[in-house]
C-alpha cells in the first residue's frame, strides 16, 4: 500500500518539522513520479529518501539536518519548469536535484542557472546537459564514459566481431546511448550488420529481431530501458537467438532477473555501479535500500543515493550563513572539488564544455565495471 | 502598496511559466474551437502546433531571425500543411475525420524523429533563446480573440454556424462548404503554430513526444471541458485544466485521481462545459 | 526469414485484432469512443496477475477473473458515466472527454496500489519455450492468442447474426431510438455490451501481458493509440473490421520493418491508414452513412 506508506512519511516530515528546533537545508528533488517514466522516478525518490534519512541519522551536516522537498514532475517538461520554480523560488531550497528525463532537464537547468542555483542531475545521460552552465552538475555517467570499456571487454573475451543494433529511437536516454554506442562500436573497428529500431511502449519486438538474426551477428548491442529491455531479451532466446547482448546503462538493474527470468543470462553491461560490486559502501546500501523499500536497487536509485551524500559532503566544508543566495554560491563553489566513494564507487567532477568550448557545468569521472548476466546474478568480468 | 510589489514579485518568480502557459494553452484551445465552430471535428492541433514550434524555433537558431520573423514562420509554415491535406481530408465526416487528422500528427511525429539532421530527432532542439514574455502572449491572445470574435459576427462566421447546425441545408442555402471548413482548418493551424512558437521560446526545449496523441486530446478536453458555445469558453477550459493539476500538488499521490474524478464530474454535471451563458441567466434569474 | 516474418505478423496482428474487439464493440453499438478501453484493457492484466501471484490460481481461472473484474468496471462506467450522458443526449464527444477522465483516475489508481514497476506474471504460468520446426519458432502464447482471437470472433459474429440479442443489437446498432419504439430493452443492451466489450478488453490485457512480459500502469495508452488505427482501418464498429483492420496493422508493421527499415515502420503503417481513408472515408467496412450519436 503505497498511499499508505507516503502519507505517514508525509506526516512523520510535518512533524518532525514542527518539532525539531535544530536548522534544516532543504533540499529540492524533482521527479517524475507519475507517467511513463515513474518507474525510474520512484527508484530516484527512494535513493534520496534512503540517503537522507541516513545522513540525518548520523547527526546531519554540521547538527543541521537535511530536509527533502519531493516534487512530481511526470516526466514533462511545462510540469518540471513550473516545480523547479516552485522549489527554487518559493520552498527556498539550496539546492535542486532532478528532474529525471533529459528533456526535462534541457528545459529546467537554464532556470536554476539563471538564479544561481546548483542544480544536481542523477539520471540525465544525454549531452549538453551540463552544457547549460556552471551551475549544472551531474554524476550520472553517460555511455560515452562506459562503453569502449564494455565494447573491449567482450571483444576480448567472446571474439565478437559483427554485431546488430537495436535501440528505442524515440527516446532521449536510448537514443543518446545508442549514439555513443556507433562512435564506439567505429572507433573499435566493429562491423555493424544491422541496425533496428523499437518505439516505447512497443508489445513486439520480433520482426526486429528476426531481421537481426538473418544478418548473422555474433552480438546483438541493445539501448533499451528497463520496460523494453526485459521484454526484448525474452523474445530475442524465444526466437532462439542466443547471442551475447551488449545492453547501456538503461538496464542495469537486478529487475532484469524477474523481467526476463529464465532468457536473462548472456547480458553485458558497463556501468559504475554493480548489484553484484561488493565495496562497503555498496553493500551497506543495498541492505539498507532492501530494508527499508523490500526491492533491490538499480542503478537510478544508486546514483541519486550517491548524489545527495556529494552535496553533503560539499556542505560539510560550507558555512552556511542563512543567506539563500549566499549559501547557494558557496555550495556551488565547494562542489567541483569534492570527491566521495560511494555505492557507485570513487567519484570526482570533470568540468565540461559548452558548445563553444567554454567550461561549463560538471560531468562525473568515474570507472565502470564490465558485468556479464549469468543464473540470475551479475557477473563482474576481470 | 510595496507590499503588494514584494508579493507581486514572489508570485512572478514562482508561476511566470504557469501564468504564460496558461496563456498558450489558451491560444490551443481557440485554434481548435474555430473548427469546432464550423462543425469541423479536427485532431490536428497537436501536430500544427508542432509543426510551428519546430518551424520557429529553427528560424531563430538557424538563422537568428527576428522573433517577430520566427513566429511569422511558425504561423506560415503549420498553414501551408494544413491547406496540402486539408483538401482530401476535409471530405471525410465526424469521427473518421478526427481519427485522420490524429493519423497525421502520428505521421508528424515520425518525420521529425527520422530527420535528425534537422531536428535533432528524438533529442529535440535544445537551447532555444527564451524570448517570449509576458506582454507577448496577452498580444497574442487579444488580437486572436479580436479576430475570431469579429470573423463569428462576419457573415463568414455565420456560414460558420450554418455548417455546424446543419451540412447539407447550408450547401442547399449556397454556402461553400469546402471553401469555409478550409478557410477554419487553415486558420486554426495558423494559431496553433502561434502557440508552438511562444512555448517553444518560453521551454528552451522542444522534443517530438510533446505534440502527439495525448496533446491532441488535451487540447480537444480544454475547448470541450470550457464549452464551446462561445468564444469564452476554450479559456476558461484552458486556464481550468492548466491550473488543476496544480492546484491540487498538496494531494500528492491521489493528484491524478482527483484530476480524473472532477474531468468526469465536470462533463457530468456541467452539460455545455464550464462557460455555459444560458446556465448563468438560469441562476441569476436576469434577462427573464 | 519471411516465413519467420509471416508468423511475426499473424501474432502481432491478431494482438492487435484482440485489443480492438472491445473497442470497437462499444463504438459500434454504443457510439462512444471509450479512450478508458487501454485502462479497462490495463485493468484486466493486474487482476490475472494478483489472482496468479497472491492466490496462486492456474492461469485459465486467473482470465475468468481478468474477464468479471474488467467487465465489471465496463459496467460502472456504464451506470456511472455513459448512462448519465446517454439519458441527456449528449453529442459524442462529451462521452469520450469523460472516458478520459475515467482512465486517468483508473491509471493512476493502479500506480497507486502497485507502484509504477513493470511486472511480468511468473514463469511458468504459461508454457515458456518456443516450438520450433525447421528454423520458425512459436510460442503456446501466440498459438492461443491467435486461437483465441479467431474464436471470439466467430462467436461474436455468430452471436451477432443468430441470436435474439444478436438481432436487437443490430437493431440499435443502426438507431436506439427505433430500437426502443420497436419494445427493445436499449438500456439493458448498453449494459451487456459494455461489460462484455470491458471484460474481452481485460482478457486481452492478460494474453498480451503475457506476450509482451510487462504489466504496468500505462500500458494500455500505446495500445489505445494503435487500436484507433484498428478499428478506423477496418470500419468503426465492424466486428470483422477489428480482425481485419488489426491484421492490417500487424503486417504492415512486420513488413515495414522487415523491408523497408524499422525507423518508417510506424511512418508506413499510419501513411497506409491516412491513404485508405481517402480512398474509403469510412474504412475497410464502414457502412456509407455514419450514425449520429
Amino acid at each position: 500500500m503505497r498511499f499508505m506508506r507516503s502519507a505517514i512519511v508525509a506526516l512523520a516530515v510535518t512533524t518532525g518539522a514542527v518539532s525539531s528546533q535544530a536548522a534544516e537545508i532543504k533540499v529540492g528533488v524533482a521527479a517524475a513520479l507519475s507517467g511513463l517514466a515513474a518507474q525510474y522516478g520512484a527508484a530516484i525518490r527512494n535513493g534520496f529518501e534512503l540517503a537522507a534519512d541516513e545522513i540525518n541519522a548520523a547527526g546531519g551536516i554540521n547538527g543541521d539536518t537535511i530536509k527533502l522537498v519531493v516534487e512530481d514532475e511526470q516526466g514533462r517538461k511545462e510540469e518540471a519548469i513550473n516545480v523547479f520554480k516552485k522549489l527554487i523560488f518559493q520552498d527556498k531550497v539550496l539546492v535542486v536535484f532532478g528532474p529525471t528525463l533529459s528533456n526535462s532537464a534541457s528545459a529546467a537547468h537554464p532556470i536554476a542557472q539563471a538564479s544561481r542555483t546548483p542544480v544536481f542531475g542523477t539520471s540525465n545521460t544525454a549531452d549538453g546537459i551540463t552544457a547549460v552552465g556552471n551551475y549544472v552538475f551531474r554524476n550520472s555517467v553517460t555511455e560515452a564514459d562506459v562503453l569502449p570499456d564494455t565494447l573491449k571487454k567482450i571483444v576480448e573475451k567472446e571474439g565478437v566481431k559483427k554485431v546488430g543494433v537495436l535501440y528505442g529511437n524515440d527516446d532521449v536516454f536510448t537514443k543518446s546511448s545508442y549514439d555513443n554506442f556507433v562512435k564506439a562500436l567505429k572507433d573499435q573497428g566493429i562491423a555493424v550488420t544491422t541496425t533496428e529500431t523499437f518505439a516505447k511502449g512497443d508489445v513486439d519486438f520480433k520482426a526486429q529481431l528476426t531481421k537481426i538474426k538473418a544478418t548473422e551477428p555474433d552480438a546483438i548491442v541493445l539501448s533499451a530501458l528497463l520496460a523494453e529491455g526485459g521484454p526484448i531479451l525474452v523474445q530475442a532466446r524465444q526466437l532462439g537467438i542466443n547471442l551475447p547482448i551488449i545492453g547501456g546503462n538503461g538496464i542495469n538493474s537486478p529487475k532484469i532477473f524477474e523481467l526476463a527470468k529464465g532468457a536473462s543470462d548472456n547480458l553485458w553491461v558497463g556501468s559504475p555501479w554493480s548489484v553484484s560490486s561488493d565495496t562497503d559502501v555498496n553493500r551497506n546500501f543495498i541492505t539498507a535500500y532492501e530494508r527499508k523499500f523490500g526491492s533491490k536497487p538499480d542503478q537510478f536509485a544508486a546514483q541519486a543515493f550517491d548524489a545527495l551524500n556529494i552535496v553533503a559532503a560539499a556542505l560539510k566544508t560550507v558555512e552556511l550563513s542563512g543567506d539563500i543566495a549566499k549559501d547557494r554560491i558557496a555550495l556551488r563553489d565547494a562542489l567541483p572539488d569534492v570527491t566521495w566513494t560511494g555505492a557507485t564507487g570513487p567519484f570526482k567532477f570533470k568540468q565540461a564544455q559548452d558548445r563553444s568550448g567554454k567550461p561549463a557545468g560538471y560531468d562525473a569521472d568515474q570507472k565502470p565495471i564490465v558485468s556479464v548476466t549469468k543464473d540470475g546474478v551479475y557477473e563482474i568480468v576481470n | 502598496m510595496d507590499a503588494f510589489l514584494l508579493w507581486f514579485d514572489e508570485f512572478w518568480a514562482v508561476y511566470s511559466n504557469l501564468v504564460l502557459t496558461l496563456g498558450i494553452n489558451a491560444l490551443l484551445a481557440l485554434s481548435i474551437w474555430l473548427t469546432l465552430a464550423c462543425g469541423v471535428l479536427a485532431l490536428a492541433n497537436a501536430a500544427f502546433m508542432g509543426i510551428g514550434a519546430y518551424a520557429g524555433a529553427l528560424a531563430t537558431l538557424n538563422y537568428d531571425s527576428p522573433f517577430a520573423l520566427s513566429i511569422g514562420v511558425a504561423m506560415v509554415a503549420p498553414s501551408l500543411v494544413a491547406l496540402a491535406i486539408g483538401l482530401p481530408v476535409l471530405r471525410l465526416g465526424g469521427v473518421y475525420l478526427a481519427m485522420a487528422t490524429l493519423g497525421f500528427g502520428e505521421v508528424v511525429r515520425v518525420v521529425i524523429l527520422n530527420t535528425e539532421s534537422i531536428t535533432g530527432g528524438a533529442l529535440g532542439l535544445n537551447g532555444i533563446p527564451q524570448y517570449t514574455q509576458w506582454w507577448h502572449v496577452l498580444l497574442a491572445l487579444v488580437i486572436v480573440i479580436f479576430v475570431l470574435a469579429r470573423l463569428h459576427r462576419s457573415k463568414t462566421g455565420r456560414a460558420f454556424e450554418a455548417i455546424k447546425v446543419d451540412e447539407t441545408a447550408a450547401s442547399l442555402m449556397g454556402v461553400d462548404l469546402r471553401a469555409n471548413k478550409l478557410l477554419a482548418f487553415v486558420l486554426g493551424a495558423a494559431i496553433a503554430g502561434l502557440a508552438g512558437a511562444l512555448n517553444a521560446h518560453l521551454t528552451f526545449f522542444i522534443g517530438p513526444q510533446e505534440y502527439g496523441f495525448d496533446r491532441g486530446v488535451e487540447i480537444l478536453t480544454m475547448a470541450i471541458l470550457g464549452g464551446v458555445t462561445s468564444i469564452i469558453g476554450p479559456i476558461i477550459g484552458a486556464v481550468f485544466l492548466t491550473l488543476l493539476p496544480e492546484l491540487l500538488r498538496g494531494l500528492a499521490d491521489f493528484r491524478l485521481i482527483v484530476n480524473g474524478f472532477i474531468l468526469v464530474a465536470v462533463v457530468l454535471f456541467l452539460p455545455n462545459g464550464l462557460w455555459d451563458p444560458a446556465r448563468f441567466r438560469r441562476w441569476f434569474g436576469s434577462g427573464r | 526469414m519471411f516465413a519467420q516474418q509471416l508468423i511475426n505478423a499473424l501474432s502481432l496482428g491478431s494482438v492487435y485484432a484482440l485489443f480492438a474487439l472491445g473497442f470497437t464493440l462499444i463504438f459500434g453499438v454504443l457510439g462512444v469512443i471509450n479512450l478508458a478501453h487501454g485502462a479497462v484493457f490495463m485493468v484486466g492484466a493486474y487482476a490475472a496477475l494478483q489472482a496468479v501471484v497472491l492466490a496462486e490460481l492456474p492461469i485459465w481461472a486467473a482470465l475468468v477473473i481478468a474477464f468479471i473484474i474488467s467487465g465489471l468496471v465496463g459496467l460502472a462506467i456504464d451506470i456511472l458515466v455513459l448512462s448519465p450522458l446517454r439519458k441527456r443526449d449528449a453529442p459524442h464527444l462529451i462521452p469520450m472527454i469523460a472516458t478520459i477522465g475515467v482512465a486517468i483516475m483508473l491509471n493512476s489508481a493502479a500506480q497507486g496500489l502497485f507502484g509504477a514497476d513493470t511486472l511480468r506474471f511468473p514463469p511458468g504460468v504459461v508454457p515458456d519455450g518456443s516450438i520450433e520446426a525447421g528454423g520458425l519458432h512459436i510460442t503456446a502464447v501466440e498459438i492461443g492468442i491467435i486461437a483465441l482471437t479467431i474464436v471470439i470472433m466467430v462467436v461474436l459474429l455468430l452471436g451477432l447474426r443468430r441470436t435474439s440479442i444478436g438481432k436487437a443489437l443490430r437493431a440499435v446498432a443502426e438507431s436506439p431510438r427505433a430500437a426502443a419504439l420497436l419494445g427493445i430493452d436499449v438500456e439493458g443492451l448498453f449494459r451487456k455490451t459494455s461489460f462484455v466489450a470491458a471484460a474481452l478488453g481485460g482478457v486481452a490485457g492478460v494474453l498480451i501481458s503475457l506476450y509482451a512480459n510487462a504489466v504496468y500502469p500505462l500500458m494500455g495508452q500505446p495500445m489505445l493509440h494503435k487500436g484507433i488505427a484498428v478499428i478506423i482501418l477496418g470500419g468503426m464498429g465492424d466486428i470483422r473490421g477489428a480482425l481485419i483492420g488489426g491484421l492490417f496493422l500487424g503486417f504492415a508493421e512486420v513488413f515495414a520493418v522487415a523491408y523497408i527499415g524499422s525507423t518508417m515502420r510506424d511512418a508506413v503503417a499510419f501513411g497506409l491508414l491516412f491513404l485508405i481513408l481517402l480512398v474509403r472515408p469510412t474504412g475497410l467496412f464502414g457502412k456509407a452513412n455514419e450514425r449520429k450519436a
